[in-house]
């Protein structure tokens, strides 16, 4: 137990500050930190307390009461409030959201569809959780595995795969990261790494936030500053603050009072000046023979001088929080942390709100509130209740554990109901009854794609323009090809054109013949190539109708692979590789 | 338990009830006097326009607005054409002839003078970044506004440069893009024969087909109807239109040579098939140095291929319902830089000069005029918004209509315009 030797090295400490050993300031502060740890210890494992409490005699022993107290006090005042007081374990999570969604159905008299298939869940957790359809073999292992509890495995699998953080970095990226003819310096790789590594390491969303936020120092040293780099004017960082951070558009009142909603100009303003001794370096200087990882960020204690930092309908007001009080701020210290502090604690109604929403959305296509980033009263959600306990638990028990929050959400029901209709839900699309079909992102298109035909190895057949930044890998081009000039790909609508079609049906992606031989291998008999085609693309076995109709197609052409490749071409073309089922 | 949930469209419509007024156009006096003017002309809207973009930024006082005794008048010297009173760059010889059919804006004058921002608001009429938006570019508009959704040829075609796209309008109202026009489409070809591309065609049908009845998604539809347009593009006669080579030789050698020649050609052949808005950009118009043989050298290539194209689409009898823009990012610094060895202009959005042709305007006039230096802009000072609304005048598209972003904000076509009534016949 973790507790006795941390318990030990209090005693002691307490001990040598009664002696007169240690200097009583220090103490207090090395007291302070180890108190801190404590309290995080003591969130997680809250069976620990009444324990570590015996333990102790004298001062420390009456800083843990307190903290014990603290969290009754929390429990008895979240019991009040009606939120359950569940610890941080996902299946009781889960168990949450299936009584609430279950709740509305029941009363709106909507049938939730049944439960999805293996296949069906597969495909779904993969592309959802690693960005990416499951391999031929693993979808074999998994569809055949007998394990009860091979569902909730596979949910751990994902979540611990590098290919996670890679998917959370490309949505992010595109959010935080705007395409902007100001940002053709920028270099966008060293922010995508940093999101890797913290969502892979699930840094905590709170410190994640805080992080960007208060970001300083050079590209090198410190990715996040491309946050700052990337949104160069004190406009373009309180709107993308107040977006992807809150939930909340604020763009309109920039100018004007808006006119929906109740933020008025002053409101705004207040908001950035957080932002507004902030001194960013000119990427453009960069690219002049400097070094565009040398560029960075810091902040100053005057008013930032950068040309276009404000503009033209810029106010100076005093520093307030969005809908909150005005704290008091000296101009010799940095803003940031100050609004970092609010913006992620409990006193910002918005923060945990916007989060849970985000990641409802992610998974099921749409959230609570939609659009996601319009979180406004008169916006409401589908799902009052249900938000408020998630956003309240994954801020408090659920320490802003964004892994634990999409386990506990896959492991639901309402996750896990198949996305055919039933009865009469097909026209539901906000209570959950049936999963949205969802469509691949161009970034979820690609690492698919590979995954068959090893796309990515046979490189692109144009050769990248050489624009000004660094040059786009193949990935990259085919993302910007595929999203046709959209900031963001929409996961509820098919939105792709003629010429993504046309690219799909004609180009080499699908019409490769060393694809089809990996796909194919060793297969001797149609029924093992078409079950392999299929496992491969569509994460499933063909039905009996399905391999009939094949076998037939395959002895109708002439060779067999001449017909192994027209249906690899056809699987892969079809909606139904490039929806999320 | 308040059970009606609006979703995100009805909720706009409902606050849109509740704030009446907020968005309400601001008209000037001038329109309802143009839509009457135009009705009594019973002049028919232009069905196409074809945009020729000047990348980097043209110099006026070398190509349209040319002032032989200002301090820095340059190299060139002005030249007569078949528009009586108006004169232009004697290196625009056959353009001269048909001036008569043009109509030059003398008078642009645009805020922005950096490349990426003044494409931009070119393009869109917004500034970038404007509202935390990506505005659609006029040929998205045009073809979300004149494009049939059923027709086997794209709406909006882009060739030979970086293309303007449709922002909020959606992937929808995307340009096709054509990097090199000898070309053609990208992947238009099937990789297999006919024979086997219909099997695998008939296949994937069965398989739509299935899924569809299992699943009843609308996004199963809609990637059936963007195949089937596809299909439809590769298969239609009016492709035909991407195929450079089926333009007779002599024909296509009145154009001039090189890519800005040929894209020209394709444009051309594109309107003749319906398509509504095609862009074509020739680069290389950002002159700070050596100007004046660059800006000859590229005067040729426009000279050939708009003085070949007004005359083939005259010849056409599309000169009427097709409008030509020839314009730039901005225009290029009265005075001549003395910097580096070959002298050069610089960046100038203060007064440049853009053209137009057929569409229904009013041939050989000059709206706008710049002081002695070609430095500022003396009478009928016009910007990207009110050019922006004359070509929605032109193509009967009211410039006054708003379209919803996916969050159904609604954004006006072109704000507060003021049209050049003198343009229409």
């Amino acid at each position: 137990m973790l507790y006795r030797p941390l318990a030990l090295f209090l005693l002691t400490t307490g001990l040598a500050v009664l002696l007169g050993d240690v200097n009583p300031a220090e103490a207090q502060t090395a007291k302070e930190k180890k108190l801190k740890r404590l309290e995080k210890f003591l969130k997680k494992t809250p069976d620990a307390a009444p324990n570590a409490f015996n333990l102790f005699d004298g001062e420390v022993a009456k800083y843990l009461k307190q903290l014990q107290d603290n969290a009754a006090a929390d429990q008895a005042k979240a019991k009040v409030a009606g939120y359950p007081a569940i610890p941080k374990n996902p299946a009781a999570l889960a168990k949450l959201i299936d009584a609430e969604i279950s709740r509305e159905l029941v009363e709106e008299k909507i049938a939730p569809s049944p439960r999805c298939t293996d296949d069906e869940f597969l495909r779904r957790a993969y592309l959802d959780i690693a960005g990416t359809i499951p391999s031929a073999d693993k979808t074999r292992e998994f569809l055949d595995s007998k394990d009860s509890d091979k569902r909730t495995k596979l949910l751990d699998e994902l979540l611990a795969d590098p290919r996670y953080g890679r998917r959370m970095a490309d949505i992010w990226t595109a959010k935080l990261f705007p395409v902007d003819s100001a940002n053709r310096f920028v270099l966008k790789e060293p922010m995508h790494k940093w999101f890797e590594e913290q969502f892979n390491k699930n840094m905590p969303w709170d410190d994640l936030v805080t992080a960007l936020v208060t970001a300083e120092g050079s590209v090198e040293a410190n990715p996040a500053t491309t946050y700052f780099l990337a949104n160069r004017s004190v406009d373009k960082l309180t709107d993308t603050t107040a977006q992807h951070f809150m939930g909340i558009q604020l763009q309109c009142a920039q100018c004007h009072n808006h006119p929906f909603t109740s933020w008025k100009q002053t409101e705004y303003w207040g908001m950035a000046t957080f932002y507004s001794k902030v001194k960013i370096d000119n990427p453009k200087n960069a690219n002049k023979g400097g070094d565009n990882t040398k560029i960075g960020v810091n902040e100053g204690n005057t008013k930032a001088r950068g040309k276009d930092f404000f503009p033209e309908s810029a106010k100076t007001v005093a520093a307030k929080f969005l809908g909150g009080p005005e704290p008091k701020v000296s101009e010799k210290d940095p803003y940031r942390p100050v609004l970092a502090k609010w913006l992620t604690s409990a006193e910002n109604p918005y923060f945990s709100k916007a989060i849970v929403n985000r990641t409802w959305a992610h998974l099921f296509g749409r959230g609570f509130v939609n659009p996601i980033d319009d979180m406004l009263e008169e916006n409401p959600a589908s799902h009052p209740e249900l938000l408020a306990m998630l956003a309240h638990h994954l801020g408090t028990a659920g320490d802003f554990d964004l892994k634990y929050l999409i386990k506990a959400i896959c492991m639901s029901e309402a996750y896990q109901r198949t996305s055919r209709p039933f009865s009469d839900n097909k026209n539901d699309k906000y209570r959950f009854s049936h999963m949205t079909m969802k469509a691949m992102s161009p970034e979820q298109l690609f690492d698919s794609l590979t995954q068959v035909t090893g796309l990515g190895k046979a490189g692109t057949e144009r050769p990248a323009k050489a624009g000004k930044g660094a040059p786009a890998g193949a990935r990259a081009q085919f993302v910007t090809f595929f999203l046709a000039g959209a900031d963001s790909a929409n996961p509820v609508d098919y939105e792709a054109g003629i010429p993504q079609a046309l690219r799909l049906m004609n180009s080499q992606i699908a019409n490769n013949p060393n694809a089809v031989r990996a796909v194919v291998g060793s297969s001797t008999k149609p029924e093992e190539a078409i079950e392999r085609i299929y496992l491969t693309t569509l994460s499933r076995r063909p039905t009996a109708d399905e391999m009939k109709m094949l076998t037939e197609y395959v002895s109708k052409t002439g060779t067999a692979m001449t017909a192994y490749g027209d249906i690899l071409w056809a699987t892969l073309n079809s909606s139904e590789f490039t929806l999320v089922r | 338990m308040f059970s009606s949930r609006l979703n995100e469209k009805t909720r706009r419509d409902f606050l849109k009830l509740s704030a009446a007024g907020v968005f309400a156009p601001t008209l000037s006096g001038w329109l309802p006097v143009m839509a009457k003017a135009a009705a009594a002309a019973g002049r028919p809207p232009a069905k196409s326009c074809i945009l020729l973009w000047m990348d980097g930024g043209a110099s006026h006082k070398d190509t349209f607005d040319l002032k032989p005794d200002s301090k820095g008048a340059g190299e060139f010297k002005p030249i007569k054409t078949s528009a009586p009173g108006i004169e232009i760059s004697e290196h625009l010889p056959k353009i001269a002839g048909i001036m008569n059919h043009g109509v030059i804006v003398r008078g642009m004058s645009t805020p922005e003078g950096a490349h990426a921002r003044a494409k931009y608001y070119g393009h869109t009429g917004y500034r970038e970044g404007q509202g935390g938006l990506v505005y659609p570019s006029i040929g998205a508009i045009a073809s979300k506004e004149l494009g049939s959704p059923d027709s086997s040829m794209p709406n909006f075609v882009s060739i030979g440069g970086r293309s303007f796209g449709s922002g909020f309008l959606g992937p929808k109202h995307q340009p096709l893009l054509i990097t090199d026009p000898n070309r053609g489409v990208e992947d238009l070809k099937a990789a297999a024969s006919a024979t086997q591309f219909d099997s695998r065609i008939g296949l994937l049908e069965k398989m739509e087909k299935a899924f569809q009845r299992e699943y009843q998604a609308d996004s199963i539809i809609d990637h059936k109807t963007t195949y089937e347009r596809a299909v439809k593009l590769m298969q239609s006669k009016e492709a035909k239109a991407f195929d450079l080579a089926a333009e007779p030789a002599a024909n296509r050698s009145k154009y001039g040579t090189g890519r800005f020649a040929e894209s020209v050609l394709m444009a051309r052949r594109l309107v003749e098939v319906g398509v509504p808005f095609v862009e074509a950009s020739l680069g290389g118009w950002d002159t700070h140095q050596d100007n004046f043989k660059r800006v000859k050298s590229l005067s040729e290539q426009i000279d050939s291929a708009i003085g070949a194209l007004v005359t083939d689409l005259k010849d056409r009898g599309l000169l009427e319902t097709t409008l030509v823009v020839w314009m730039g990012d901005f225009g290029r610094t009265p005075n001549i830089n003395a910097r580096g060895a070959n002298p050069g202009r610089d960046h100038y959005p203060r007064a440049w000069s853009l053209a137009m042709w057929g569409g229904g305007i009013k041939g050989g006039t000059v709206v706008g005029k710049t002081d002695k230096e070609g430095a500022s802009v003396v009478e009928r000072p016009t910007n990207a918004q009110d050019y922006l609304a004359t070509v929605c005048e032109l193509m009967g598209i009211d410039h006054t209509k708003k379209n919803e972003t996916a969050t159904a904000r609604p954004i006006t076509i072109v704000e507060k315009p003021k049209p050049f009534t003198s343009l229409i016949v």
